[in-house]
């Protein structure tokens, strides 16, 4: 504990005292930094007073002085303090209010009487809290499931029905906050088993809401809020029983936070395009430096997953219909290098709506990119993990909204994720559709699946492989899995990067690599298989596999392009060879089921042989889309 | 602590509460502080709570008549959590 002052509030009270003695208009972008940073209530509450004391000294406010939306509050908990949180967040995001507060549990009257306080003050919208009471099945936990949804719906229905009479009345915008959900045991795992308990009760009234609520409700999503928090962080009897607070002081921040997001959406639309910069963001390391195959990205190592998931994610965006753009201090063409080359790369050239990889200051390449792009510069949002090129675009490009990436890769995602620059507000009709089309695709998916036999399973995946020589590029990824790969191993032969590179230059080596992607996702590169070439024989040396694309037929795939390789080089038999390990138990007779003959067997290892004279390639249900060595792709 | 001590820690509490100086005293009530109202009280406890690291228990808070008995109920609290 700080026994000194108020403990941590005090830095944003002493950075921003001097600023509002002085009257610097320093002081708002400030306050906002200080308020986007803040989960605790009591800083809320200073940062709050600060900000009237600034209003009363009547410090200059930078930029346009925005019109006030006008704000009802009403419902069945205390308004107070929330409110005042509320106008906070909502002044220093740039949606500055007017609030009308209803009396508490008064809303139902005010919201139904034609010439409530409320009609009178004429809301532009109306925030709307229903008390937890009111979302509660009122019989037994045994009653039928009819019963329970009846009375579900009847609250869903009673809520909409508000909603509906604020916007006849007003035509006011309505905010419509959820049930959170109990977080208390009772009455145990039966919870799950009844939609008459509160928790069952309450999801379903959530869920129902949400998917029916008309365009004019905005859904604050108390359930998520409190999820966020945690449920238990997100209650505090005590202050209900003594001042009717909805939820505990720490959720009431983030309550109200929600909300004047909600409110400020009404005006702001959400942004448009992501420009990214390369280095160090969408891989680690830098490439003019670490060359295509010397930068970290991709499923072999865990910071190289971490980049490859921050991409996912971007890709993600981009399918709902964000513009991506690279503005990288880079050589353009080994930039662009990446984009084509990297076998682990999700972004492609194809998903760049604007390229500019060159040493010319950021904040002027994201100034063309505007007048190319037709768009003004605050739709754009730029993404760096350099503190000094976020400052100078936000020095000389302002209107441009930056995030700064914070020193873990593996936090990438989630900052975009949080940043709420990019939200959806609601689908446009051609949204709508190929939503409808996508479903139906889903549900002849799921009709497929639904079989339940392994060659129908298998054949739902649309499991696509990638068969590669060894390359430069893969090197690094090929070394590393022969050198962590035990269990499904034949011959545990470890290699470094360097081996690698005189295996490619040794005519006698055939070498080559399997990726595997399905419709759930990218597997990356999991199976190595490397051959010697002895008169007519094709020995085999290493053949690997990662375990979690087992029983995928990725083995017979394998045998197939092993066999190809090996008849193409004049070979008229395979070879294969185990060498037991503590841990490669599993592959021990798996030449055998592979259709090999054993040919000796010592302690040390066992030898197999398959002629190819004769050799049917097994059918897979794996989509091969190239093959090593092909020099058409 | 004694009393003196978390009355000097109030005043820091209030010097950043309020709007207007208010001069903490064991015999201030919140009636003679225009700004003190059931939405300043709300904060203060909750600030309160925070910075004294204590948890008041249902209703007490409102039976403190001034100043000088919400310090005895802190110091009470900081002895018996």
């Amino acid at each position: 504990m700080n026994q000194h002052g108020i403990g941590m509030e005090s830095k944003s009270v002493a950075v921003l005292k001097p600023l509002l003695l002085r009257n610097d208009p320093e002081f708002w972008p400030l306050l906002k930094s200080f308020t986007d940073a803040a989960r605790d209530f009591g800083e809320m509450f200073l940062l709050s007073s600060l900000r009237k004391k600034a209003h009363a000294r009547q410090v200059p406010v930078p930029g346009m002085v925005q019109q006030k939306i006008r704000l009802g509050i009403v419902g069945g908990s205390s308004v107070y303090p929330f409110h005042e949180l509320l106008e906070h967040f909502c002044d220093v995001t740039g949606a500055p209010c007017e609030v009308w507060l209803g009396d508490y549990d008064n809303y139902i009257s005010e919201i139904l009487e034609e010439n409530s306080g409320l009609y009178e003050f004429g809301p532009q919208a109306v925030l709307v809290i229903p008390p937890e009471k009111r979302c509660r099945y009122d019989g037994s936990l045994a009653d039928s499931r009819e019963a329970h949804e009846t009375q579900a719906r009847a609250v869903v229905t009673g809520l909409l029905q508000l909603a509906a009479k604020i916007h006849e009345r007003s035509r006011a915008e309505v905010i419509l906050s959820n049930f959170m959900l109990p977080a208390r045991h009772d009455p145990g795992s039966y919870r799950s088993r009844t939609l008459g308990s509160d928790w069952s009760f309450r999801k379903w009234v959530n869920l129902e809401l949400g998917l029916t609520a008309p365009s004019y409700v905005h859904i604050c999503d108390l359930e998520f809020l409190a999820h966020r928090q945690g449920g238990v962080a997100s209650r505090d009897e005590r202050s209900w029983f003594e001042s009717k607070q909805p939820c505990s002081p720490a959720l009431l921040v983030e309550f109200a936070r929600e909300a004047a997001h909600l409110v400020g959406s009404l005006r702001q639309p959400p942004k448009k395009v992501l420009v990214l910069d390369l280095d160090n963001t969408l891989w680690g390391g830098v490439v003019a430096e670490d060359g295509l195959a010397g930068i970290e990205l991709g499923d072999t190592s865990p910071r190289g997953e971490a980049f490859k998931a921050f991409q996912n994610h971007i890709r993600s965006l981009k399918s709902r219909g964000v513009l991506l753009a690279v503005c990288s201090k880079n050589d353009h063409a080994k930039a662009k290098e990446v984009f084509v080359k990297h076998p682990e790369m999700v972004l492609r050239m194809e998903d760049i709506v604007s390229f500019k990889a060159n040493w010319e200051p950021k904040s002027d390449n994201i100034r063309q990119m505007a007048a190319e792009l037709n768009l003004g510069l605050d739709s754009f949002v730029f993404v760096d993990d350099n503190p000094a090129e976020i400052e100078i675009v936000r020095q000389f490009a302002p209107e441009v909204t930056t995030i700064l990436l914070g020193p873990d890769a593996s936090e990438y995602a989630s900052q975009l994720q949080d940043c709420r620059l990019f939200e959806p507000r609601s689908l446009t009709a051609e949204d709508a559709e190929r939503t409808s089309q996508y479903r139906s695709e889903v549900q002849r998916k799921a009709l497929e699946s639904s079989t339940t036999d392994m060659a129908s399973y298998l054949d739902s995946l649309e499991m696509e492989a990638v068969i590669s020589e060894f390359t430069a590029v893969d090197a690094p990824r090929l070394s590393q899995l022969i050198n962590k790969s035990n269990q499904f191993n034949l011959t545990t032969r470890r290699r470094t990067e360097a081996d690698i590179h005189t295996l490619m230059n040794d005519p006698d080596y055939v070498g080559f690599s399997v990726r595997l992607k399905d419709r759930f996702g990218d597997h990356g590169l999991i199976s190595i298989v490397i051959g010697q070439k002895q008169n007519g024989t094709m020995k085999i040396d290493t053949w690997l596999m990662s375990c979690r694309v087992l029983k995928r037929q990725v083995e017979e795939e394998v045998l197939n392009e092993l066999a190809r390789l090996a008849a193409v080089r004049g070979c008229v038999r395979l070879e294969g060879l185990y060498l037991p390990t503590a841990k490669n138990e599993m592959v021990r007779d798996f030449y055998t089921r592979m259709g090999f003959t054993l040919l000796s067997e010592s302690e040390q290892s066992r030898e197999f042989e398959r002629a190819l004279e004769g050799y049917k390639p097994a059918p897979t249900k794996i989509r091969v889309v190239r093959r090593a060595f092909d020099t058409t792709s | 602590m004694n009393q003196a001590e978390v009355l000097a820690k109030l005043q820091g509490i209030f010097d950043t509460i309020f709007l207007e100086p208010v001069v903490v005293t064991p015999a201030l009530t919140a009636k003679e502080v225009p700004e003190w109202d059931s939405l300043m009280q709300v904060s203060l406890v909750v600030t309160v709570e925070k910075s004294f690291g204590v948890h008041f228990r249902i209703g007490e808070v409102e039976k403190t008549r001034n100043v000088g008995e919400f310090a005895d109920l802190i110091l009470k609290r900081l002895e018996q959590p």
